[in-house]
């Protein structure tokens, strides 16, 4: 809406009488007087540019995350507790973990009226799944049976084009078919990438329409209210849904406005030109505090960094548990979140993070606790100071540089030992370098969950044959406990055996854990009950207007 | 006139295909694979990653994928980035946006700089001459980088929570003419002084030539000296920074437009750079080096028009 320049400046005007009168009252929307881009009473969120088109299964990153979750509903979704609550499911149900039965709820409807029905989801997941469309979001249906017809390999024909392991019974019913029990399946289903598509998405079987990504019609609280064209336009303009079946959102639009440069966004969010970011620049943390007060807000997020060890390969000190236990020991996380971070971290005491149901507050133990006089004796135990200078691996392009010299003067003045960090140019030679076993030294190493359940922070990481075990860590008896957590009959009976397994892991230390991520926002006035999931994603269906 | 003009168009052609080269070869020497950027710190998929290959040319040799490139450029097209997107998407209304800011920071640069070093100038030696040159030695000194967030902050935010006036928007380009103001100011800072300080010295030395000193003993208004023989003589220094600074400018963007949030290509371009896509890099800086060769052109041909004496053919 252009504002008039007249407009403008009684509207000036009006904000200097409250400003002189000190008047604390937060009132009405002082916000109107700078000329928004979209609608006048729209709640302003920041993003970075999302880097693919509006498509759930293709979404991997947060900031399209962010506006696909003002768009759509899925099955689940979750509570304060970080447990999964049904949204769209009516129930999720299987009697041995294996094969779920979906039933859909009544009333949701498409924005353009249709109804939710479980062909919708069925036909999303195949589109994603389908290794030729080329998904981000392809690897999370890895589990469900006939992935594998349809993701067969390098130089492989695929020989299906659907699923065969989700079968629709009716238009409130879908089954899944898992190609080994897991008890945590659930979980899985309130990430973007599970959202359903409707008819209208589609060209033709299989195939989504050029258009739809810039356009997308969801299921959710919010509607696209203009086309987005990626690469083009600097915001994503949303208008509340009227017939959403779980009511009317509190606010009437929500504008999804793209930055560059955090620092940016956090100077238009103090000038009031901005309503809600959910990251915070590293620099602006301790301003943040002072200045927003209860409109701060810290929590824990999913990401985890390490420290960790080729076990099996490495050299002498990577090899060796009890040198690997001093190590931890004398890393004083504190210290490093603190300053290194300013805060944006806090330290590690598990390998699950705070955000799933499952975290045991300080599990980890005396292995993660600061003990300077502790970890040296160990470490002169263990034959430490004799087995050569430490290696620490990380990759120069990611702001890595500081912690890990942090780490490496702990270790120098604590142990005593000879330390050399050692960047890369990518993180991706690392890996490389440790997938062909040429790796000796310790690398940095991070993870960030694909779904909230313990499972997701030890299967990958520390399974044999997981995606992104690097450590060469393989036990059994570990294994065993993770199938016994799968086929569980409860979420809540799976985790006590989950976390059993982290115990194992604890115990043996691959990997060191360090830090937790945090996630840093803020909130100007004009909003308020501003919550932040798991998934970083802001919940705007209950923020309302302050 | 028109065949100095065709022959200096003619000689634009090598220059483009070397700088053009030159980019190219530079942005696919970078370290790291681009393919690796799309996936963050994952892994690569396999699949995807041989299917990218092919469709980008990655395993042919450097040259044969300039080759390639240049094909595609002949026929407009600026070909597509490793996300899908089209190049020339990605460039639609980007170029206005900067050469906006751009054009905004030459005016800055015409109207302080010319007026603030005719007046040093004129003053010569006395305190307001000592003071413009300690103000333009403060404001070359001071990067794009440092200005740009502190008069965002101390305008943007402060400016407008202390007072209310709400003249001088923090980011985006939604306020029209408004939003360009600060940040072609901050764009244009260091060119500013350079000017002055042109302008001053041109002037000075100007001032003292025999000519000057002539038309005031024949008792020449003060005025007209002034106008008609000092400053005429010495503009040519300075169109020639200004017509060369409008590229220097364009490409001087991407620190500005980045701090204010401007959708241009400077913004685009460092974006573009962190992303690892190539193919809007080298498109990008081939526009860049062609604005930059006819601003040369253009500024060549002014000389013409300042002093007579020059003749082109």
């Amino acid at each position: 809406m252009r504002v008039t320049k007249g407009a403008q400046i009684v509207a000036g005007t009006a904000l200097l009488a409250l400003a002189v009168a000190a008047c604390g009252g937060s009132g009405d929307t002082a916000g109107s007087s700078s000329s928004a881009a979209g609608n006048a009473g729209a709640v302003r969120v920041e993003i970075a540019e999302p880097q693919h088109d509006l498509i759930p299964g293709n979404t991997t990153e947060t900031s399209g995350a962010e506006v696909l979750n003002a768009l759509f509903v899925g099955l689940v979704d979750y509570d304060a507790d970080k447990k999964p609550f049904n949204r769209v499911a009516e129930s999720i149900e299987s009697p041995d973990s294996t094969t779920w039965t979906i039933k859909l709820k009544d009333g949701y409807k498409w924005h353009n009226g249709e109804p939710v029905v479980a062909q919708n989801f069925v036909d999303s997941w195949n589109y994603t799944a389908n290794g030729a469309n080329a998904q981000e979001g392809n690897y999370f249906f890895g589990s469900i049976v006939g992935y594998d017809d349809l993701n067969p390999g390098e130089g492989k024909t695929p020989t299906a084009t659907t699923l065969s392991g989700l079968k629709v019974v009716d238009d409130k019913t879908f089954t899944v078919e898992l190609k080994n029990p897991f008890s945590g399946f659930p979980t899985m289903l309130g990430y973007t990438a599970f959202y359903p598509l409707p008819k209208a998405a589609f060209e033709s079987e299989g195939k989504l329409k050029a258009d739809f990504g810039g356009n997308p019609i969801g299921n959710g609280p919010f509607k696209v209210s203009k086309p987005w064209k990626r690469g083009t336009d600097q915001t994503i303009s949303t208008v509340r849904n009227e017939d959403f079946k779980e009511g009317k959102a509190k606010i009437d639009a929500v504008e999804f406005k793209i930055y560059t440069d955090l620092n940016t966004a956090f100077n238009d969010l103090r000038a009031g030109n901005l309503d809600i970011m959910d990251q915070l620049p590293a620099e602006a943390i301790s301003t943040a505090k002072s200045e927003f007060g209860d409109r701060y807000i810290e929590q824990p997020s999913s990401g985890i960094g390490y420290i960790g060890f080729p076990i099996k390969s490495g050299a002498e000190y990577a090899k060796n548990a009890d040198v690997r236990k001093a190590i931890s020991m004398a890393i004083d996380r504190k210290t490093i979140t603190e300053t290194v971070f300013s805060g944006t971290r806090v330290p590690a005491d598990d390998f699950i993070s705070p955000v799933v149901s499952g975290y045991r507050q300080g599990a980890c133990g005396e292995a993660c606790t600061y003990d300077p006089a502790k970890a040296k004796a160990l470490f002169e135990q263990a034959g430490g100071p004799k087995m050569g200078a430490i290696e620490i691996g990380y990759n120069g392009d990611g702001g890595h540089k500081e912690w890990i010299e942090a780490v490496a003067n702990n270790l120098r003045t604590n142990l005593g030992a000879q330390v050399t960090p050692k960047p890369v140019e990518k993180f991706a030679t690392i890996l490389d370098d440790l997938g062909a076993k040429k790796w000796p030294g310790t690398f940095r190493m991070a993870w960030i969950m694909d779904y909230p359940s313990p499972e997701n922070y030890l299967r990958p990481i520390f399974g044999s044959g997981g995606s992104s075990n690097y450590s060469g860590f393989k036990s059994k008896a570990f294994d065993d406990l993770l199938t016994q957590g799968d086929a569980a009959k409860s979420i809540e009976e799976g985790v006590k055996s989950y976390q059993q397994a982290d115990d194992l892991i604890i115990k043996d230390l691959p990997y060191i854990p360090v830090y937790f991520y945090q996630t840093n926002g803020a909130y100007s006035q004009h909003v308020k009950n501003v919550k932040i999931d798991p998934f970083e994603r802001i919940d705007l269906f209950n923020v309302e207007k302050a | 006139m028109g065949r100095y003009v065709l022959r200096r168009l003619l000689q634009a052609i090598p220059v483009l295909l070397g700088t053009t080269f030159l980019i190219f070869a530079i942005v696919y020497a970078l370290p790291g694979d681009p393919l690796q950027a799309l996936a963050g710190e994952k892994r690569v998929d396999p699949v995807f990653a041989a299917a990218m290959r092919e469709q980008f040319h990655l395993n042919e040799p450097l040259i044969v994928r300039y080759g390639y490139y240049l094909r595609d450029i002949v026929s407009g097209d600026f070909g597509t980035t490793f996300r899908g997107l089209p190049v020339s998407t990605i460039f639609e209304g980007k170029f206005q946006v900067t050469l906006k800011l751009a054009l905004t920071a030459v005016i800055f640069e015409g109207i302080i700089g010319i007026g603030l070093g005719l007046w040093a100038a004129l003053r010569r030696g006395r305190w307001e001459d000592k003071a413009v040159l300690a103000v333009t030695l403060l404001m070359v000194s001071i990067p794009t980088l440092v200005s740009g967030f502190v008069l965002q902050l101390m305008l943007g935010v402060k400016l407008k929570l202390a007072t209310g006036i709400d003249f001088f928007p923090v980011a985006g380009v939604q306020d029209g003419v408004r939003s360009y103001l600060l940040p072609g100011f901050v764009l244009a800072m260091v060119s500013i002084a350079y000017l002055t300080r042109l302008t001053r010295t041109s002037l000075m030395e100007t001032l003292r030539a025999d000519y000057v000193r002539t038309a005031i003993a024949k008792g020449m208004p003060r005025r007209r000296v002034l106008g008609r023989h000092a400053l005429r003589n010495s503009l040519i220094p300075m169109v020639t920074y200004l017509g060369a600074d409008l590229g220097t400018l364009m490409g001087g963007a991407v620190i500005t437009e980045t701090i204010f949030n401007l959708p241009g290509i400077g913004q685009q371009l460092f974006l573009s750079v962190y992303l690892r896509e190539n193919p809007v890099v080298v498109g990008i800086v081939t526009v860049l080096v062609l604005i930059y060769i006819v601003a040369n052109l253009v500024v060549d041909l002014l000389y013409a028009v300042l002093d007579p004496r020059i003749r082109y053919e």
